[in-house]
């Protein structure tokens, strides 16, 4: 059965159908025929704006339509149609949509008067059809002008029919049954559409309060405010209120900006970036927006009360993008406005930030989370800001004079400059990698040039304040020439070395970039100048010569008219070689760099990161980041998204490092973890040991391959290992105090140095091994060609032949070893005694852990031992008599390349506790042996064979 | 208790019977620990010394005249010298000069020297008068013993009169001594001059 309600309401939609047929054809018809002229911009928006009405009009027709058509159904087979068929009731959203829609057409109309405006080019016309329009309007229309009429002719019939489709809905409410069905569809639509009539009421009073404003303005300033998008929502000539610092007299809020009049300015204040703060007392409220922090300030309460909840609602709507429904301040969303949000804006105070628009998150007025800046000459920066500063990650571009190129800053920053590691790829193609201190290059950084640039420099070490100062390492590769030393403001100062590709190198103290005064010089052959001298690196005055063959020449110095060196003074000839490797094995360096504080710049952010607790924001900023680096990535602007491996992604953040600490601190697991930490980058050891490298080749490698810097670097790597260990208690001790638990006792000096040789340079050996070994190898090299010719003399000789040169006991040799073939005799066999010792004492080139080479010593003796057990068949303890020409044997036959070198290095790298014990006896064995394979009898003297060994030199 | 480790080197001729006192010196041993060794060439043994332990870590070198000039590598470092001769070889005793002065030169500074006059049970065939050796100690500033390692006897001696010569610890001093301190890293670090 049908309701009577429900013929009302198809009778309704019939007159409402039709009355917007009416005005269709009646007013919009020939207000749109009106076509304004070309030249009046303000006309042609008033016709855009109609032709939106006109639209808004359509689509309520056709849904009004639609609902007719569905009211028709439902009568006609009131049976199998139920109630809720009925479009009105089954779209209740769509439809009462449209009708907001409507509304805020013909708002946005009346506040720009654009019907009277239109009217008015057509005035003669419209004073025709006045009597249509009363006719329309049910009689109705004001008698006065055409405007006031059109105003009603588009209003009165929605509001008309609202009123009615709520009353017809309240009444339909009260047919239905409490549990039917549709019951609660028509509830629904009777509030809806009674919440339509509020909204209404309200769009058209802000809409008249609008358009009433406009004739309160200087036409100045209608000329800028006037716009269809605004509504008035508060005006300081209804609720007086006070504004500081701008001292505005008239403040009016609209939907989507606050506005303060002041004089001829006009501050217009985005809602979007406006933040409402509780002022001290009842009549006081502050706003903050991004450049203006200002106080609202109002006679009463209630009036301070008025304008602060209008502000914030008008925020929170201005936030939310669309009215509030059905009044302001209704919406179902919070009522207070978020603290942190998206916006734009320009930025126009004086500073840095001066025409810059941000555009990114923002939090109380200032940016803060991610944002992107962007200068108007091309500057931008992409990054994290914080409290209105860049602080985190962030990328710089700065443009340069010609238009393709940029610097690049992929940096950290801090309170809006850079601090901590950075990547700049400049412009020039000139790249530095370090650390940063208030945007400037300070602590450690690499500063490297273009690979084909005319003159290819890399510094490698530390700044301060943007200048190189401190230890740094300088590559000139032009030249061929590295300078290990000291630096200030930029210029090779205070105590320094230079190693050149021709072997020349010189040690003495810089002054603006020169060598300057007392200092010592090595040519290529040995020969040592020590003295004064210039800075064309000759000598001046008092000096001496030193010769490779010993000879000295001692006198004062000078460059006379012609070429070379003019010298007064004594040639000593008759001078003893003191030690013939005083010269050619002269180190460098040693005490000028002292090694504790060399390489600070590189020690110290991972010190200060580990005292600060470990803060995990500042773990990228220490650990820095791999970027893609490739040029072609600049052209094409992607420039600004750079792929960067965050530390997080593979090791895991700081707590994940400390925990994994945590877990592994029995020796055995330590050994491993340390292992692993030291192998990845991304940890904080890792990273460390990587950078130590990095300087490490940077000193040591190529041109600085040199003998005299072996003593140099030697310390330097104990250190490393020293300093990793700090490390590494500094990170268990904030891991520790982190879990609340009690930090580890403070190690003794023993402890830790145990700790150091024991554990962290064996760990850490492997990185510098292959620079570090060259140096050996270079300083050791004589030594190490007699040593070879002498193995290479003793490798002729048969093993008998050998063991009796050697004088080794009869009773010692291992004959049994020997296995004769037919013909051959003992005195032919070679390679086959103590095979097993021999074997074992090369393993010693298979590793670089001096332990591990200590222990394949002690194997070795083993062997020996074995050896000599089994031949005698008992147990036999060697005495030095006896063990040392085995050894010697044995080393001989085993043939290692650079045996010097490696006994060098193992007992530089020793464990010192060893000293002394059986590690340091074994070692000086071996070492005597190679000294004893050094000697001329040993190079020299042809075993008396009966074949002639002769032939073979 | 403090435990101090002393290194001590062992010169002589081949044959004189180096290593013999040695081994008999750590045959009976009251070390607990079973310290490494290298046959006979390295040996270590603890032994107390008023309120120190002093654990000698004994370096055999080898006697044989082409290896004299390898000698330096074994004596640098060392806390103290045993160099022996046999009483029954006037040609060690000369050899025995000739290792005093060679340390007296090249020697660590301090390093106290033992002379050890071995094979005493041989006193019969005997070739050095002890008179001799005393006199030649004496104008030298040497411990001397007269010991037989085949009977034991003055071994223990020499040993204690060696710990007796070391200037206890002062912790003011960094020994000039040749001691090392257990696992104190390198104050006596022996760099080579070159």
């Amino acid at each position: 059965m049908c309701s009577p309600q429900e013929a009302a309401l198809l009778r309704l939609e019939e007159v409402f159908s039709a009355t917007l047929a009416r005005v269709n054809s009646l007013v919009f018809q020939p207000l749109l025929s009106a076509a304004p002229e070309p030249s009046e911009p303000q006309s042609r928006e008033c016709l855009r704006l109609l032709q939106q009405l006109h639209r808004s009009s359509q689509q309520l027709w056709e849904v009004t339509e639609e609902s007719l058509h569905s009211l028709r159904e439902r009568l006609r087979h009131p049976d199998s149609t139920g109630l809720e068929s009925l479009l009105l009731l089954r779209a209740t959203d769509h439809v009462l949509q449209l009708h907001i829609e409507y509304i805020e057409s013909y708002t946005s109309c009346l506040v720009v008067q654009a019907f009277q405006k239109l009217a008015k080019r057509r005035s003669e016309y419209w004073r025709g059809q006045r009597k249509a329009l009363r006719q329309l309007l049910g009689g109705m229309g004001s008698e006065g002008s055409v405007g006031p009429a059109l105003l009603q002719a588009f209003r009165q019939p929605l509001t008309h029919h609202v009123q009615q489709y709520v009353l017809l809905l309240l009444r339909l409410e009260d047919t239905v049954p409490e549990y039917h069905p549709a019951r609660e569809l028509v509830v629904n639509a009777a509030t809806l559409f009674g919440n339509l009539q509020s909204f209404m009421s309200q769009a058209l009073d802000q809409a008249m309060a609008t358009q009433a404003l406009w004739h309160t303005l200087s036409s100045r300033q209608r000329h800028v405010l006037c716009t269809p998008a605004h509504r008035l929502l508060q005006d300081s000539e209804d609720v007086p209120v006070t504004v500081t610092p701008l001292r505005a007299e008239r403040v009016m809020l609209f939907d989507d900006a606050l506005i303060l009049l002041q004089g001829h300015n006009i501050h217009t204040f985005d809602l979007k970036l406006v933040w409402v703060n509780p002022g001290q007392d009842r009549c006081t409220f502050h706003l903050l927006t991004p450049e203006e922090e200002l106080s609202f300030r109002t006679k009463d309460p209630q009036g301070q009360a008025v304008w602060q909840w209008k502000v914030t609602q008008a925020v929170c709507q201005a936030l939310r993008g669309k009215k509030d429904f059905p009044v302001l301040g209704a919406g179902l969303e919070a009522s207070e406005p978020p603290a942190c949000r998206c916006g734009a804006y320009t930025f126009h105070a004086e500073g840095r930030f001066c025409q810059a628009t941000y555009e990114g998150e923002w939090c109380q007025g200032r940016p803060h989370g991610k944002g992107t800046l962007k200068w108007p000459d091309g500057q931008n920066h992409v990054g994290d800001f914080r409290q209105g500063l860049e602080h985190g990650f962030g990328i710089r571009l700065l443009p340069q004079a010609s238009e393709d190129r940029f610097d690049c800053y992929k940096c950290h920053w801090r309170e809006g400059s850079m601090s901590g590691y950075g990547i700049c790829e400049y412009g020039t193609d000139e790249v530095y990698k370090g650390y940063f201190q208030e945007g400037l290059r300070h602590g450690f950084g690499v500063f490297e040039s273009a690979l084909q640039a005319a003159r290819p420099f890399r510094y490698t070490g530390h700044w301060e304040k943007g200048q190189r100062s401190g230890y740094g390492i300088e590559e000139d590769s032009d030249r061929g020439e590295r300078y290990i030393g000291m630096w200030q403001a930029d210029q090779r100062h205070g105590p320094g070395v230079v190693v050149t590709q021709a072997g020349v190198c010189y040690q003495g103290t810089f002054h603006a970039d020169k060598m300057v005064g007392p200092g010592i010089l090595l040519s290529e052959d040995d020969s040592l100048y020590e003295g004064t001298f210039t800075k064309d690196l000759t000598l001046m005055g008092k000096g001496k010569v030193t010769f490779p063959n010993g000879f000295t020449l001692e006198g004062s110095f000078g460059s006379g008219a012609g070429r070379g060196l003019h010298t007064q003074g004594v040639l000593d000839t008759a001078a003893l070689p003191l030690d013939p490797s005083s010269t050619c094995k002269r180190q460098l360096g040693l005490g000028a760099f002292p090694v504790e504080s060399r390489w600070q710049g590189v020690y110290a952010p991972f010190r200060d990161f580990v005292g600060a607790g470990c803060p995990g924001d500042l773990q990228e900023a220490l650990l820095g980041f791999q970027v893609q680096s490739s040029r072609e990535l600049r052209k094409s602007q992607d420039y600004l998204c750079c792929e960067r491996t965050c530390p997080e992604d593979s090791v895991g953040t700081i707590e994940d490092i400390l925990e994994e600490l945590l877990q592994h601190r029995e020796p055995k697991a330590l050994q491993e973890h340390l292992r692993k930490a030291l192998s990845n980058t991304l940890h904080p050891l890792g990273k460390l040991l990587q950078t130590l490298m990095r300087t490490f080749q940077a000193t040591y490698a190529g041109v600085g391959a040199n003998k005299h810097l072996q003593e140099l670097a030697q310390e330097e790597v104990k250190q490393h290992a020293q300093e990793l260990w700090a490390t590494y208690r500094g990170l268990l001790h904030v891991a520790l105090q982190r879990k609340g638990q009690a930090p580890e006792e403070d190690e003794d000096a023993e402890t830790r140095d145990l700790q150091v040789h024991g554990l962290m340079l064996p760990l850490v050996l492997p990185s510098f091994y292959s620079e570090l070994f060259t140096l050996y190898l270079l300083l050791h090299e004589r030594e190490d060609s007699l040593y070879s010719q002498g193995i290479t003399n003793l490798s002729l000789f048969p093993d008998t032949k050998l063991l009796e040169f050697l004088e080794v006991q009869k009773h010692l040799w291992p004959l049994k070893d020997l296995t004769l073939t037919t013909n051959q005799r003992y005195s032919l066999v070679r390679d086959k005694c103590f095979l097993s010792a021999t074997e074992c004492l090369q393993k010693i080139m298979t590793t670089v852990d001096p332990r591990e080479k200590l222990e394949v010593l002690e194997r070795t003796y083993g062997e020996i031992e074995a050896t000599v057990s089994r031949v005698l068949g008992q147990e036999h303890k060697l005495p030095m008599d006896d063990l040392l020409p085995l050894l010697i044997y044995v080393v001989s036959r085993a043939r290692i390349q650079h045996l010097g070198a490696e006994i060098h290095l193992i007992r530089d790298m020793m464990n010192p506790i060893h000293i002394g014990g059986l590690y340091d006896f074994l070692l000086t064995a071996l070492e005597s042996c190679y000294e004893h394979l050094q000697k001329e009898d040993m190079r020299l003297h042809h075993f008396p064979g009966h074949w002639d060994s002769r032939e073979l030199w | 208790m403090a435990i101090r480790e002393l290194k001590v080197c062992l010169l002589g001729d081949t044959g004189v019977g180096k290593s013999s006192i040695v081994c008999r010196f750590v045959q009976d041993h009251f070390d607990h620990n079973i310290s490494p060794t290298i046959g006979a060439s390295f040996m270590t043994k603890t032994v107390p010394c008023g309120n120190e332990l002093h654990k000698f870590l004994i370096w055999d070198t080898a006697g044989q005249e082409r290896f004299h000039s390898l000698a330096p590598m074994y004596y640098r470092g060392s806390a103290a010298a045993v160099i022996v001769y046999d009483i029954t070889k006037q040609d060690s005793f000369h050899t025995l000069k000739k290792w005093v002065k060679e340390l007296k030169e090249h020697g660590p500074e301090n390093i106290v020297m033992a002379i050890a006059g071995n094979k005493c049970d041989l006193s019969d065939i005997r070739e050095v008068p002890l008179k001799d050796a005393k006199e030649y100690a004496e104008s030298i500033g040497a411990l001397v013993v007269e010991t037989s390692a085949k009977n034991a006897i003055n071994i223990e001696e020499l040993f204690q009169g060696i710990s007796r010569r070391i200037p206890p610890l002062d912790p003011h001093e960094n020994g000039n001594s040749g001691a090392i301190k257990l696992g104190k890293a390198g104050t006596q670090a022996s760099r080579r001059c070159c």
